[in-house]
Protein backbone atom coordinates (compact mmCIF):
# COMPACT_ATOMS: atom_id res chain seq x y z
CA UNK A 1 0.00 0.00 0.00
CA UNK A 2 1.09 3.49 -0.86
CA UNK A 3 -0.75 5.88 1.07
CA UNK A 4 -1.65 4.87 5.23
CA UNK A 5 -3.86 6.09 7.48
CA UNK A 6 -3.94 4.94 10.71
CA UNK A 7 -5.53 5.17 14.06
CA UNK A 8 -6.80 8.49 13.08
CA UNK A 9 -8.85 10.59 16.04
CA UNK A 10 -9.69 14.11 16.15
CA UNK A 11 -11.82 16.05 18.52
CA UNK A 12 -13.22 19.49 18.48
CA UNK A 13 -12.82 20.71 21.87
CA UNK A 14 -15.15 18.02 24.08
CA UNK A 15 -16.51 16.25 20.87
CA UNK A 16 -14.43 13.57 19.57
CA UNK A 17 -15.17 13.60 15.83
CA UNK A 18 -13.12 10.80 14.50
CA UNK A 19 -12.66 7.81 16.60
CA UNK A 20 -9.95 6.11 15.28
CA UNK A 21 -9.82 5.57 11.56
CA UNK A 22 -7.54 2.88 9.73
CA UNK A 23 -7.46 3.71 5.72
CA UNK A 24 -5.05 2.45 3.40
CA UNK A 25 -4.69 2.71 0.03
CA UNK A 26 -2.62 2.64 -3.48
CA UNK A 27 -1.49 5.28 -5.38
CA UNK A 28 -4.14 4.45 -8.40
CA UNK A 29 -7.07 3.45 -6.23
CA UNK A 30 -10.35 4.96 -5.56
CA UNK A 31 -11.84 5.05 -2.29
CA UNK A 32 -15.19 6.17 -1.49
CA UNK A 33 -15.33 7.12 2.23
CA UNK A 34 -19.43 6.19 2.98
CA UNK A 35 -21.32 7.68 6.09
CA UNK A 36 -23.91 9.33 7.67
CA UNK A 37 -24.22 13.39 7.30
CA UNK A 38 -22.07 14.95 10.35
CA UNK A 39 -19.89 11.81 11.08
CA UNK A 40 -16.93 13.48 9.95
CA UNK A 41 -15.86 12.80 6.76
CA UNK A 42 -15.10 16.20 5.71
CA UNK A 43 -12.63 16.09 8.43
CA UNK A 44 -11.52 13.16 7.38
CA UNK A 45 -10.27 14.41 3.88
CA UNK A 46 -9.08 17.50 5.64
CA UNK A 47 -6.38 15.84 7.50
CA UNK A 48 -5.62 12.99 4.50
CA UNK A 49 -4.63 16.85 2.69
CA UNK A 50 -2.78 18.31 5.38
CA UNK A 51 -5.18 21.40 5.56
CA UNK A 52 -5.65 20.24 9.42
CA UNK A 53 -2.34 18.80 11.13
CA UNK A 54 -3.88 19.14 15.00
CA UNK A 55 -4.99 15.13 15.13
CA UNK A 56 -3.84 12.03 16.31
CA UNK A 57 -2.69 8.91 14.53
CA UNK A 58 -0.03 8.16 11.57
CA UNK A 59 -0.46 9.60 8.18
CA UNK A 60 1.89 8.08 6.35
CA UNK A 61 3.37 8.41 1.95
CA UNK A 62 1.27 11.83 1.44
CA UNK A 63 3.93 14.18 2.80
CA UNK A 64 5.63 14.68 -1.06
CA UNK A 65 2.15 14.10 -3.07
CA UNK A 66 0.21 17.02 -4.83
CA UNK A 67 -3.47 17.10 -3.96
CA UNK A 68 -6.34 18.40 -5.76
CA UNK A 69 -10.01 19.09 -3.96
CA UNK A 70 -13.37 19.11 -4.60
CA UNK A 71 -14.89 21.12 -1.58
CA UNK A 72 -18.09 20.48 -0.57
CA UNK A 73 -18.31 24.58 -0.20
CA UNK A 74 -17.03 25.01 -3.77
CA UNK A 75 -14.17 27.68 -2.12
CA UNK A 76 -14.02 29.50 -5.81
CA UNK A 77 -13.10 32.97 -6.00
CA UNK A 78 -16.13 34.99 -6.41
CA UNK A 79 -15.26 37.74 -8.79
CA UNK A 80 -13.52 35.43 -10.89
CA UNK A 81 -14.78 33.29 -13.86
CA UNK A 82 -14.56 29.71 -13.62
CA UNK A 83 -11.47 29.72 -16.14
CA UNK A 84 -9.96 32.16 -14.00
CA UNK A 85 -10.79 30.23 -10.72
CA UNK A 86 -8.76 26.66 -12.94
CA UNK A 87 -5.84 29.22 -14.08
CA UNK A 88 -5.58 30.31 -10.66
CA UNK A 89 -5.11 26.63 -8.90
CA UNK A 90 -2.98 25.81 -11.61
CA UNK A 91 -0.53 28.83 -11.29
CA UNK A 92 1.01 26.79 -8.68
CA UNK A 93 2.44 24.39 -10.96
CA UNK A 94 4.69 24.11 -14.15
CA UNK A 95 2.30 23.67 -16.64
CA UNK A 96 2.21 26.01 -19.86
CA UNK A 97 -0.58 29.00 -20.28
CA UNK A 98 -1.28 27.73 -23.86
CA UNK A 99 -1.72 23.90 -22.36
CA UNK A 100 -4.07 24.57 -19.31
CA UNK A 101 -6.19 27.10 -21.50
CA UNK A 102 -6.53 23.59 -23.15
CA UNK A 103 -7.44 21.73 -20.40
CA UNK A 104 -9.96 23.90 -19.66
CA UNK A 105 -11.56 24.44 -22.23
CA UNK A 106 -12.16 20.87 -23.13
CA UNK A 107 -13.25 20.47 -19.13
CA UNK A 108 -15.39 23.75 -19.23
CA UNK A 109 -16.70 22.08 -22.52
CA UNK A 110 -17.45 18.84 -20.96
CA UNK A 111 -18.80 19.73 -17.87
CA UNK A 112 -21.67 21.98 -19.82
CA UNK A 113 -20.29 25.21 -18.19
CA UNK A 114 -19.81 26.80 -21.82
CA UNK A 115 -21.39 29.69 -22.36
CA UNK A 116 -20.90 30.33 -18.35
CA UNK A 117 -16.90 30.32 -18.82
CA UNK A 118 -16.48 33.86 -18.54
CA UNK A 119 -19.04 34.84 -15.81
CA UNK A 120 -18.01 35.67 -12.28
CA UNK A 121 -18.56 32.83 -10.33
CA UNK A 122 -20.79 34.99 -7.81
CA UNK A 123 -23.15 35.23 -10.83
CA UNK A 124 -23.32 31.45 -11.07
CA UNK A 125 -25.91 28.89 -10.01
CA UNK A 126 -25.01 26.49 -7.27
CA UNK A 127 -24.95 23.54 -9.56
CA UNK A 128 -22.80 25.48 -12.04
CA UNK A 129 -20.33 26.49 -8.90
CA UNK A 130 -20.26 22.52 -8.49
CA UNK A 131 -19.40 22.16 -12.29
CA UNK A 132 -16.62 24.81 -12.13
CA UNK A 133 -15.29 23.62 -8.75
CA UNK A 134 -14.91 20.17 -10.58
CA UNK A 135 -13.27 21.63 -13.74
CA UNK A 136 -10.60 23.30 -11.18
CA UNK A 137 -10.11 20.32 -9.50
CA UNK A 138 -9.84 18.18 -12.55
CA UNK A 139 -7.80 20.07 -14.71
CA UNK A 140 -4.98 20.62 -12.31
CA UNK A 141 -2.80 16.45 -12.41
CA UNK A 142 -2.47 15.36 -8.85
CA UNK A 143 -0.97 12.41 -6.96
CA UNK A 144 -3.97 12.90 -4.80
CA UNK A 145 -7.82 13.78 -5.74
CA UNK A 146 -10.07 14.40 -3.02
CA UNK A 147 -13.69 14.71 -3.37
CA UNK A 148 -16.17 15.92 -0.90
CA UNK A 149 -19.91 15.26 -1.75
CA UNK A 150 -18.52 16.38 -5.14
CA UNK A 151 -21.69 15.34 -7.29
CA UNK A 152 -24.11 16.37 -5.44
CA UNK A 153 -25.65 20.03 -6.02
CA UNK A 154 -26.25 18.70 -9.88
CA UNK A 155 -29.22 16.95 -11.02
CA UNK A 156 -29.14 13.10 -11.89
CA UNK A 157 -28.20 13.28 -15.90
CA UNK A 158 -25.68 15.89 -15.25
CA UNK A 159 -24.06 13.78 -12.55
CA UNK A 160 -23.57 10.77 -14.11
CA UNK A 161 -22.11 12.68 -17.40
CA UNK A 162 -19.43 14.30 -14.63
CA UNK A 163 -18.76 11.20 -12.67
CA UNK A 164 -18.08 9.69 -16.13
CA UNK A 165 -16.41 12.25 -17.23
CA UNK A 166 -14.33 11.71 -13.23
CA UNK A 167 -13.80 8.05 -14.01
CA UNK A 168 -12.02 8.84 -17.52
CA UNK A 169 -9.76 11.39 -16.60
CA UNK A 170 -8.71 8.85 -14.04
CA UNK A 171 -8.15 6.33 -16.92
CA UNK A 172 -6.35 8.47 -18.49
CA UNK A 173 -4.11 10.36 -16.23
CA UNK A 174 -4.37 7.43 -12.65
CA UNK A 175 -3.94 8.42 -9.37
CA UNK A 176 -5.48 8.12 -6.16
CA UNK A 177 -8.45 9.40 -5.23
CA UNK A 178 -10.77 9.63 -2.28
CA UNK A 179 -14.80 10.09 -2.61
CA UNK A 180 -16.41 11.14 0.46
CA UNK A 181 -20.17 10.50 -0.28
CA UNK A 182 -23.60 9.46 1.98
CA UNK A 183 -24.89 8.47 -1.47
CA UNK A 184 -24.48 4.37 -1.75
CA UNK A 185 -25.48 4.31 -5.15
CA UNK A 186 -22.29 7.12 -5.68
CA UNK A 187 -20.29 5.25 -4.36
CA UNK A 188 -21.19 1.97 -6.03
CA UNK A 189 -21.13 3.31 -9.25
CA UNK A 190 -17.22 4.84 -8.70
CA UNK A 191 -15.29 3.02 -6.05
CA UNK A 192 -12.64 0.42 -6.44
CA UNK A 193 -13.03 0.05 -2.55
CA UNK A 194 -15.48 1.50 0.04
CA UNK A 195 -15.76 2.10 3.51
CA UNK A 196 -18.23 2.53 5.98
CA UNK A 197 -18.22 4.99 8.73
CA UNK A 198 -20.02 4.89 11.40
CA UNK A 199 -21.65 7.67 13.03
CA UNK A 200 -19.51 10.43 15.44
CA UNK A 201 -17.31 9.50 16.60
CA UNK A 202 -16.77 7.69 13.01
CA UNK A 203 -14.87 4.63 12.68
CA UNK A 204 -14.66 1.94 9.82
CA UNK A 205 -17.27 -0.12 10.55
CA UNK A 206 -16.87 -2.14 7.14
CA UNK A 207 -14.77 -2.58 3.55
CA UNK A 208 -16.13 -3.63 0.62
CA UNK A 209 -14.13 -4.38 -2.35
CA UNK A 210 -15.95 -3.60 -5.78
CA UNK A 211 -15.10 -6.10 -8.21
CA UNK A 212 -17.58 -5.72 -10.74
CA UNK A 213 -16.29 -3.79 -13.90
CA UNK A 214 -17.90 -0.48 -14.35
CA UNK A 215 -20.45 -0.60 -17.37
CA UNK A 216 -21.67 -3.52 -15.30
CA UNK A 217 -23.10 -1.42 -12.50
CA UNK A 218 -26.40 -0.76 -13.94
CA UNK A 219 -29.38 -0.99 -11.03
CA UNK A 220 -31.15 -4.39 -11.02
CA UNK A 221 -28.01 -5.94 -12.52
CA UNK A 222 -27.06 -8.84 -9.93
CA UNK A 223 -24.25 -8.38 -8.42
CA UNK A 224 -24.41 -4.55 -7.86
CA UNK A 225 -28.15 -5.53 -5.96
CA UNK A 226 -26.32 -8.05 -4.14
CA UNK A 227 -23.27 -5.49 -3.08
CA UNK A 228 -25.93 -3.01 -2.45
CA UNK A 229 -27.74 -4.69 -0.37
CA UNK A 230 -24.53 -5.30 1.83
CA UNK A 231 -23.94 -1.91 1.56
CA UNK A 232 -27.35 -0.63 2.90
CA UNK A 233 -27.50 -3.18 5.51
CA UNK A 234 -24.12 -1.38 6.66
CA UNK A 235 -25.45 1.64 6.69
CA UNK A 236 -28.39 0.76 8.81
CA UNK A 237 -26.72 -0.73 11.24
CA UNK A 238 -24.92 2.74 11.28
CA UNK A 239 -27.99 4.52 11.60
CA UNK A 240 -30.12 2.05 14.45
CA UNK A 241 -26.92 1.00 16.01
CA UNK A 242 -25.31 -2.40 16.76
CA UNK A 243 -27.82 -3.66 18.40
CA UNK A 244 -30.88 -3.15 15.76
CA UNK B 1 -39.05 49.83 -8.76
CA UNK B 2 -35.68 50.90 -8.35
CA UNK B 3 -36.06 54.40 -10.21
CA UNK B 4 -38.99 54.73 -8.28
CA UNK B 5 -36.77 54.53 -4.87
CA UNK B 6 -34.45 56.70 -6.65
CA UNK B 7 -36.59 59.41 -7.17
CA UNK B 8 -38.03 58.92 -3.67
CA UNK B 9 -34.37 59.63 -2.70
CA UNK B 10 -33.54 62.89 -4.81
CA UNK B 11 -37.44 63.97 -3.52
CA UNK B 12 -36.48 63.40 0.08
CA UNK B 13 -32.52 65.26 -0.43
CA UNK B 14 -34.46 68.39 -2.17
CA UNK B 15 -36.81 68.76 0.62
CA UNK B 16 -33.87 68.26 3.04
CA UNK B 17 -31.70 71.18 1.19
CA UNK B 18 -35.18 73.53 1.13
CA UNK B 19 -35.24 72.68 4.83
CA UNK B 20 -31.96 73.95 5.12
CA UNK B 21 -32.11 76.61 3.40
CA UNK B 22 -35.38 77.79 5.17
CA UNK B 23 -33.48 77.96 8.22
CA UNK B 24 -30.84 79.40 6.90
CA UNK B 25 -33.07 82.43 5.06
CA UNK B 26 -35.01 82.83 8.84
CA UNK B 27 -31.37 83.21 10.57
CA UNK B 28 -30.63 86.07 8.52
CA UNK B 29 -33.62 87.76 8.62
CA UNK B 30 -34.18 88.18 12.15
CA UNK B 31 -30.43 88.70 12.31
CA UNK B 32 -30.88 91.12 9.27
CA UNK B 33 -26.92 91.99 9.09
CA UNK B 34 -24.91 90.38 6.06
CA UNK B 35 -21.62 90.80 8.25
CA UNK B 36 -22.94 88.39 10.36
CA UNK B 37 -24.99 86.27 8.57
CA UNK B 38 -26.10 86.82 4.87
CA UNK B 39 -29.11 85.53 3.55
CA UNK B 40 -28.57 82.06 0.43
CA UNK B 41 -29.17 84.57 -2.15
CA UNK B 42 -26.93 87.22 -0.96
CA UNK B 43 -24.20 84.39 -0.97
CA UNK B 44 -25.32 82.97 -4.23
CA UNK B 45 -25.49 86.39 -5.90
CA UNK B 46 -21.73 86.55 -4.27
CA UNK B 47 -20.77 83.61 -5.80
CA UNK B 48 -21.90 84.07 -9.32
CA UNK B 49 -20.28 87.30 -9.00
CA UNK B 50 -16.90 85.33 -8.09
CA UNK B 51 -16.76 82.18 -10.64
CA UNK B 52 -16.31 83.64 -13.60
CA UNK B 53 -12.80 85.11 -12.39
CA UNK B 54 -9.40 84.28 -13.55
CA UNK B 55 -8.14 84.36 -9.38
CA UNK B 56 -11.84 82.19 -8.54
CA UNK B 57 -10.38 79.29 -11.16
CA UNK B 58 -6.73 79.50 -10.10
CA UNK B 59 -7.49 79.24 -6.27
CA UNK B 60 -10.12 76.13 -7.18
CA UNK B 61 -7.46 74.85 -9.25
CA UNK B 62 -4.60 75.18 -6.50
CA UNK B 63 -7.15 73.35 -4.33
CA UNK B 64 -8.26 70.86 -6.18
CA UNK B 65 -4.80 70.14 -6.89
CA UNK B 66 -3.58 70.06 -3.12
CA UNK B 67 -6.42 67.75 -2.13
CA UNK B 68 -5.74 65.37 -5.02
CA UNK B 69 -2.19 65.35 -3.77
CA UNK B 70 -2.89 64.63 0.05
CA UNK B 71 -5.44 61.99 -0.92
CA UNK B 72 -3.14 60.37 -3.43
CA UNK B 73 -0.43 60.07 -0.65
CA UNK B 74 -2.32 59.38 2.17
CA UNK B 75 -4.43 56.56 0.14
CA UNK B 76 -1.35 54.76 -1.37
CA UNK B 77 0.88 55.09 2.26
CA UNK B 78 -1.98 54.27 4.27
CA UNK B 79 -3.03 51.21 1.99
CA UNK B 80 0.61 49.70 1.89
CA UNK B 81 1.74 50.57 5.72
CA UNK B 82 -2.04 49.39 6.76
CA UNK B 83 -2.07 46.09 4.86
CA UNK B 84 1.47 44.82 6.20
CA UNK B 85 0.19 45.76 9.31
CA UNK B 86 -2.85 43.81 9.57
CA UNK B 87 -0.58 41.02 7.84
CA UNK B 88 2.43 41.59 9.96
CA UNK B 89 2.38 41.52 13.98
CA UNK B 90 5.84 43.22 14.20
CA UNK B 91 4.64 45.70 11.37
CA UNK B 92 1.72 46.66 13.40
CA UNK B 93 3.88 46.80 16.77
CA UNK B 94 6.23 49.02 14.80
CA UNK B 95 3.12 51.34 13.39
CA UNK B 96 1.25 51.43 16.14
CA UNK B 97 2.60 54.62 18.46
CA UNK B 98 3.10 56.58 15.29
CA UNK B 99 -0.45 56.05 14.47
CA UNK B 100 -1.68 56.76 17.91
CA UNK B 101 0.40 60.21 17.88
CA UNK B 102 -0.56 61.39 14.60
CA UNK B 103 -4.39 60.53 15.88
CA UNK B 104 -3.89 62.22 19.52
CA UNK B 105 -2.11 65.22 17.72
CA UNK B 106 -4.40 68.25 16.93
CA UNK B 107 -4.98 69.39 13.45
CA UNK B 108 -3.60 72.95 14.12
CA UNK B 109 -0.67 72.15 15.82
CA UNK B 110 0.13 69.94 12.54
CA UNK B 111 -0.59 73.18 10.70
CA UNK B 112 1.04 75.51 12.83
CA UNK B 113 4.61 72.73 12.71
CA UNK B 114 4.29 72.14 9.03
CA UNK B 115 4.59 76.08 8.40
CA UNK B 116 7.93 76.16 10.13
CA UNK B 117 9.33 73.20 7.87
CA UNK B 118 7.34 73.12 4.68
CA UNK B 119 6.76 76.21 2.12
CA UNK B 120 3.22 77.58 1.56
CA UNK B 121 1.82 75.42 -1.11
CA UNK B 122 3.18 72.12 0.80
CA UNK B 123 1.78 72.71 4.05
CA UNK B 124 -2.38 71.93 3.79
CA UNK B 125 -0.80 68.63 1.43
CA UNK B 126 1.50 67.56 4.64
CA UNK B 127 -1.21 68.29 6.97
CA UNK B 128 -4.02 66.86 5.01
CA UNK B 129 -1.46 63.86 4.53
CA UNK B 130 -0.77 63.12 8.28
CA UNK B 131 -4.57 63.24 9.02
CA UNK B 132 -5.81 60.82 6.46
CA UNK B 133 -3.18 58.56 6.74
CA UNK B 134 -4.22 56.63 10.04
CA UNK B 135 -7.64 56.61 8.74
CA UNK B 136 -6.80 54.97 5.54
CA UNK B 137 -4.33 52.74 7.27
CA UNK B 138 -7.06 51.64 9.82
CA UNK B 139 -8.74 50.73 6.92
CA UNK B 140 -6.41 48.93 5.03
CA UNK B 141 -5.09 46.86 8.26
CA UNK B 142 -8.62 45.27 8.38
CA UNK B 143 -9.12 44.10 4.79
CA UNK B 144 -5.56 42.60 5.50
CA UNK B 145 -7.75 40.38 7.44
CA UNK B 146 -10.83 40.21 5.07
CA UNK B 147 -9.80 37.20 3.11
CA UNK B 148 -11.65 33.96 4.35
CA UNK B 149 -9.86 31.32 5.90
CA UNK B 150 -10.96 29.26 3.73
CA UNK B 151 -10.36 30.39 0.25
CA UNK B 152 -6.75 30.98 1.83
CA UNK B 153 -6.92 27.22 2.57
CA UNK B 154 -7.99 26.40 -0.29
CA UNK B 155 -4.81 28.43 -2.17
CA UNK B 156 -2.70 26.79 0.12
CA UNK B 157 -4.00 23.13 -0.85
CA UNK B 158 -3.29 24.17 -4.72
CA UNK B 159 0.14 25.19 -3.69
CA UNK B 160 -0.57 28.86 -5.40
CA UNK B 161 2.11 31.57 -5.35
CA UNK B 162 2.20 34.01 -2.04
CA UNK B 163 2.35 36.76 -4.93
CA UNK B 164 -0.62 35.67 -6.98
CA UNK B 165 -2.64 34.94 -3.25
CA UNK B 166 -1.93 38.77 -2.22
CA UNK B 167 -3.01 39.97 -6.07
CA UNK B 168 -5.71 38.01 -6.90
CA UNK B 169 -7.08 36.82 -3.21
CA UNK B 170 -6.30 39.03 -0.13
CA UNK B 171 -6.09 42.33 -2.14
CA UNK B 172 -9.48 42.13 -3.66
CA UNK B 173 -11.09 40.70 -0.58
CA UNK B 174 -9.46 43.91 1.16
CA UNK B 175 -11.03 46.30 -1.60
CA UNK B 176 -14.21 46.97 0.01
CA UNK B 177 -12.02 48.34 2.88
CA UNK B 178 -10.15 50.17 0.83
CA UNK B 179 -12.95 51.63 -0.41
CA UNK B 180 -14.49 52.82 2.41
CA UNK B 181 -10.70 54.45 3.80
CA UNK B 182 -10.11 55.81 0.81
CA UNK B 183 -13.81 57.35 1.19
CA UNK B 184 -13.47 58.84 4.75
CA UNK B 185 -9.58 60.14 3.54
CA UNK B 186 -11.13 61.98 0.58
CA UNK B 187 -12.95 64.08 2.80
CA UNK B 188 -11.16 64.34 5.32
CA UNK B 189 -8.06 65.61 3.01
CA UNK B 190 -10.23 68.54 1.76
CA UNK B 191 -10.86 70.23 4.98
CA UNK B 192 -7.85 69.83 6.27
CA UNK B 193 -6.55 71.07 2.80
CA UNK B 194 -8.84 73.92 3.57
CA UNK B 195 -8.12 74.83 7.18
CA UNK B 196 -4.51 74.56 5.97
CA UNK B 197 -4.91 77.28 3.33
CA UNK B 198 -6.40 79.21 5.69
CA UNK B 199 -3.34 79.29 7.67
CA UNK B 200 -0.50 78.89 5.22
CA UNK B 201 -2.29 81.00 2.80
CA UNK B 202 -0.82 79.77 -0.34
CA UNK B 203 -1.17 82.40 -3.38
CA UNK B 204 -4.18 80.43 -5.34
CA UNK B 205 -6.38 78.40 -2.49
CA UNK B 206 -9.47 78.51 -1.43
CA UNK B 207 -8.55 78.87 1.90
CA UNK B 208 -6.51 81.99 1.10
CA UNK B 209 -9.99 83.33 -0.47
CA UNK B 210 -11.44 82.69 3.16
CA UNK B 211 -8.93 84.26 5.27
CA UNK B 212 -8.79 87.44 2.92
CA UNK B 213 -12.26 87.66 2.30
CA UNK B 214 -12.77 87.20 6.53
CA UNK B 215 -9.96 90.31 6.80
CA UNK B 216 -12.13 92.17 4.59
CA UNK B 217 -15.52 91.35 6.90
CA UNK B 218 -16.86 90.38 3.52
CA UNK B 219 -18.92 87.79 5.14
CA UNK B 220 -20.93 86.57 1.91
CA UNK B 221 -17.86 86.02 0.07
CA UNK B 222 -16.36 84.19 3.05
CA UNK B 223 -19.94 81.96 2.43
CA UNK B 224 -19.31 81.82 -1.18
CA UNK B 225 -15.57 80.40 -0.96
CA UNK B 226 -17.19 78.20 1.57
CA UNK B 227 -19.33 76.98 -0.71
CA UNK B 228 -16.80 76.55 -3.60
CA UNK B 229 -15.65 74.06 -1.32
CA UNK B 230 -18.55 72.12 -0.17
CA UNK B 231 -18.94 71.79 -3.80
CA UNK B 232 -15.56 70.96 -4.94
CA UNK B 233 -15.34 67.97 -1.95
CA UNK B 234 -19.14 67.10 -3.14
CA UNK B 235 -17.84 66.70 -6.63
CA UNK B 236 -14.58 64.73 -5.77
CA UNK B 237 -16.58 62.33 -3.90
CA UNK B 238 -18.78 61.78 -6.07
CA UNK B 239 -16.12 61.15 -9.18
CA UNK B 240 -14.70 58.84 -6.29
CA UNK B 241 -17.85 56.88 -6.52
CA UNK B 242 -18.07 56.73 -9.89
CA UNK B 243 -14.37 55.07 -10.00
CA UNK B 244 -15.58 52.46 -7.44
CA UNK B 245 -18.64 51.59 -8.68
CA UNK B 246 -18.72 48.09 -10.01
CA UNK B 247 -15.06 47.24 -8.86
CA UNK B 248 -16.35 45.85 -5.86
CA UNK B 249 -14.97 42.40 -5.43
CA UNK B 250 -18.69 41.30 -4.30
CA UNK B 251 -19.23 37.57 -3.28
CA UNK B 252 -17.38 36.56 -0.36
Amino acid sequence: MDFRLSGIRKSFGSLEVLGGIDVEMDRDELIVILGPSGCGKTTFLKIVAGLDRAFEGGREGFDDSSFSFVFQDHRLLPWKSAVDNALFALSGTDIERSTAMTRIDRLIRLSGLDGHERRPVRELSGGMRQRASLVRAFCRHADVLLLDEAFQSVDLGRKRELMRLFLGIREIEGGAAILVTHDPWEALWLADRIVVLSDRPAKVVDTFDVDIPRDEREAGMDRVARLERRLSSALMGVRLGPDA
Amino acid sequence: MSTSRNRRRLGMGLISIAALLGIWQAGASLVGKDIILPSPYRVFVELIALAPTADFAAAVGGTFARGLEAFAISTLAGSVAGFASGRFDLVRAALAPLLTTIRATPVLALILLALLWFPAGFVPVFAAFLMAFPVMAASATEGAKAAPAELLEMAALFQVPPRRVLFELRIPAAFPFFAAGARASLGLSWKVVVAGEVLSQPRFAIGTGLQSSRLLLETPRVFAWAFAAILLCGLAEWLFGRLVAGKSFRGL
